[in-house]
């Protein structure tokens, strides 16, 4: 490529640079989708669709929920351009007759092919640049991933399903047909290998299964490294599997192009392009037998419904401004003073808290407030309800503040926790979390919080954490409640 | 172009061809000399696409020898699609691609590519220069197929019935556009089905029917060659016997047809002097005349038994 940019004996006469063919036509390609409407939606918008889906509705907006839902939210987006976006592009250009031209010029079937990979994969970098900057932006969701090792993971998962759209595009004698194979194909992944259902939720023999579908290990890479922290290298196998199918498909595309629809693909050549899927079926088999992959999904989607910053393991959960960390034990009257339990009106009698002092408190802390009681009412947030609540100032000279961060454990009950701002214009954000007995670290954002005028004359704020789920007692611990 | 005028760009020999349980060609064989325009004139399903196809590198032969620019079609297409160019039936390019983007995109395929302005002004394309392909007219769409055809400067242009579908206004302007080719002494070849077309345009025709060339020459050897003879029409004040018609000098046949005489005569003029002095003679009087030289179509009633278009 260097060479054919840097050497002037590459140019035209008008000075433009010569490119080789499949680049230019790659570039024609892309100019055409956004000239496109329909496909300019499904290619940049739709996806954007499932992420406010996904984050907002499933994830409630809480960025850690939304850290584990973007794996498989960017997952569907790959699949989705691998399978419509490429395979039945590539069907649809045949039955159309476009490729016929094509064919009159010096050009091979490895040239078309390599075209449409490219285009497929220009096209997905800004969506998925897209989907990260909406997720950080709407839903605050921290990038626990090296940018480099996104881009890695997006290109493997791209070269990957466009062998699938490629091979299936391959195989197809009409467009019917690819509709068949693909919906087939489709639905496995979509329901059978966590896009859509968590692993850790469904049975065990679907679990087995999931582990021959590649879609499997694209989501359960993401959600390791964005959850559980770990790296790239540490999932090589499975980048290797989805490196040799994209091969595969690739190699099935180039062998098996046709640029006309009167030309018809063999039976045989529909047997041998089974192929395909050999990587994962001998990966399915290796996992099944020796990886551990159920115990990774299992501890991804329980670190995903602790929080995404367990303790000790986010360092900006050290910085930001203190509001209370309950250290000084002369002041603890003065915190229960400040601090305030309330019940429903409904609830009076039935819902019953109390606040005190505990030792030790989070991360090798000496103390932390310990919000305990009982409450019989109605199950839920909003028909009885027992909450502690912490109203404070907002700190004055303090810029470009995000939301409140704080420290929780408990027994695994519901917990909903509201950031109430003085000004009822502005949205009162919520989280929803099931603390258990480990320390861990939350963050409630609010944009709003950088636009707000410090005191005095200052704006109030007040912190709610409320009791729900089922009647009986329950506990939470709080400590190091800071602005971040 | 840099052709010499006594090798022979195209040369094909015994070709042939099988679709399954289907002969499409039993043994063509013709060779276009360089700068010539050269027709396949026959009617569908004759084999001239499919001997088209094979010229461009498209579809194998199954037997014959098949030469272009020197090279074997089957074995060295990309170097050929170099030096070729090539019109298809039908031309189907992106609805939404802009037709100054087709020409450059397709001229960036080649070693030598045409300047694109002068292809646009050329094809009478500078005006659409920006319109989208979905919002050209038919005539447009293969104004531009043929431009297309032209982006690599070609030695040898292959045209794949250039005018079919189109209207009549349409058809002679691009046959103004591929009489450019002769004059550029650019060697062509063109498939047909339209008579007119092959009697205009081309220096050389092969007749193909049913795989097999039937008949080969300039339009007017064909016609001279034809048995058929001029169609000379009259109509008379009274009534002669047909018999006594066909005994006029070089008169080949004669019928009555509404009180109408059709007369084949090979060569006419002796035939007409030889009428009127017999009108003389009998003091009949002539009322109508009509004479029309024979046309590639009878030529191929001739010799097949069957009219082109009622294929």
């Amino acid at each position: 490529m260097a060479k054919y940019l840097n050497d002037p004996m590459n140019k035209w006469p008008d000075g433009s640079i010569k490119m080789i063919p499949s680049i230019r036509i790659a570039l024609m390609s892309i100019k055409l989708v956004m000239r496109t409407k329909a496909a300019l939606f499904f290619t940049f918008f739709f996806p954007l669709i499932f992420l406010f889906v996904y984050a907002g509705i499933f994830a409630h907006g809480n960025p850690q929920a939304v850290v584990y839902m973007f794996g498989p939210v960017v997952t569907l987006n790959i699949m989705g351009s691998g399978f419509f976006g490429l395979g039945l592009q590539s069907v649809m250009q045949r039955e159309r007759g476009s490729l016929r031209r094509y064919r009159l010029a010096p050009l091979g079937p490895g040239s078309m092919v390599f075209s449409s990979l490219l285009a497929n994969y220009l096209l997905e970098l800004p969506t998925i640049a897209m989907l990260v900057t909406c997720a950080m932006l709407f839903f605050h969701m921290p990038l626990k991933i090296n940018p480099l090792a996104l881009l890695v993971l997006v290109t493997v998962g791209t070269f990957a399903f466009a062998g699938f759209g490629l091979t299936i595009a391959s195989i197809a004698n009409t467009m019917q047909e690819a509709q068949v194979y693909n919906n087939v194909v489709w639905f496995a992944l979509l329901f059978l290998s966590g896009v859509t259902v968590p692993l850790p939720v469904l049975p065990d023999w679907i679990q087995g299964f999931a582990a021959f579908l590649p879609a499997t290990y694209l989501v359960s890479t993401f959600q390791a490294i964005m959850v559980n922290g770990q790296s790239l290298f540490d999932h090589k196998a499975e980048m290797m599997v989805l490196v040799i199918s994209g091969t595969f498909g690739f190699l099935f595309a180039w062998k098996l192009f046709r640029w006309e629809k009167e030309e018809k693909i063999s039976n045989r050549a529909k047997l041998v392009s089974i192929a395909f899927i050999v990587p994962f079926l001998a990966m399915g088999v290796w996992m099944n037998k020796y990886g551990n992959l159920r115990a990774t999904w299992k501890e991804t989607y329980s670190l995903m419904s602790q929080g995404p910053f367990s303790h000790g393991q986010h360092e900006s959960a050290v910085n930001g401004i203190l509001l209370n960390d309950f250290e000084n034990s002369d002041e603890s009257e003065l915190v229960l003073k400040t601090w305030q339990v309330s019940t429903d009106a409904n609830a009076a009698g039935r819902a019953l808290g109390e606040l005190e002092v505990i030792s030790p408190g989070s991360d090798g802390t000496e103390h932390a407030l310990r919000f305990q009681g009982h409450d019989e009412s109605t199950a839920g947030f909003d028909r009885g309800y027992v909450a502690a609540r912490y109203p404070f100032p907002l700190p004055a000279g303090v810029p470009n503040l995000r939301g409140v961060q704080f420290d929780v454990q408990g027994d695994t009950r519901l917990f909903q926790v509201t950031l109430t701002p003085q000004d009822s214009s502005l949205p009162a954000p919520t989280l929803t979390l099931i603390p258990n007995s480990a320390w861990q670290t939350v963050r409630l954002p609010a944009a709003w919080l950088a636009t707000l005028p410090a005191s005095p004359p200052g704006n109030k704020l007040v912190l709610e954490f409320r009791a729900g789920g089922p009647p009986g007692d329950f506990t939470l611990d709080i400590d190091e409640i800071r602005l971040y | 172009m840099a052709n010499n005028s006594n090798s022979a760009v195209v040369h094909v020999e015994d070709l042939r061809k099988r679709y399954g349980d289907i002969e499409a060609l039993r043994g063509i064989t013709f060779e276009i000399k360089a700068g010539e325009v050269f027709g396949l004139l026959g009617p569908n399903g004759a084999g001239k696409t499919t001997t088209i196809e094979i010229l461009e590198g498209l579809r194998r032969a199954d037997g014959g020898k098949v030469t272009v620019c020197g090279m074997d079609p089957g074995r060295e297409q990309t170097a050929l699609k170099q030096r070729i160019g090539a019109q298809l039936q039908a031309t189907v390019l992106p609805d939404k691609i802009r037709v100054r983007e087709a020409l450059a995109l397709f001229a960036s395929f080649y070693h030598e590519p045409a300047s694109i302005d002068l292809l646009m002004e050329r094809f009478g394309l500078t005006e659409k220069r920006e319109a989208f392909f979905e919002n050209l007219s038919g005539g447009q769409k293969q104004r531009l197929a043929l431009a297309l055809s032209m982006v690599n400067n070609p030695e040898l242009v292959l045209l794949d019935e250039p005018t079919v579908g189109l209207d009549a206004q349409v058809r002679r302007d691009i046959y103004d556009l591929i009489e450019r080719f002769r004059e550029e002494h650019r060697t062509t070849l063109l498939t047909t089905h339209y008579i007119e077309e092959a009697e205009r345009l081309c220096d050389r025709v092969a007749i193909i029917d049913h795989g097999l060339v039937i008949a080969l020459g300039t339009p007017r050897e064909l016609v001279l060659h034809s048995g058929k003879g001029t169609r000379i029409e009259v109509s008379l004040a009274k009534p002669v016997s047909p018999d006594r018609l066909k005994q006029l000098d070089s008169v080949l046949d004669c019928v009555e047809t509404d009180g109408r005489y059709v007369l084949h005569a090979q060569p006419a003029a002796p035939a007409i002097a030889s009428l009127v002095r017999l009108l003389e003679a009998e003091e009949n009087i002539l009322l109508d005349l009509h004479i029309a030289q024979p046309t590639l179509e009878d030529v191929f009633v001739e010799v097949t038994g069957r009219r082109m278009q009622d294929e």
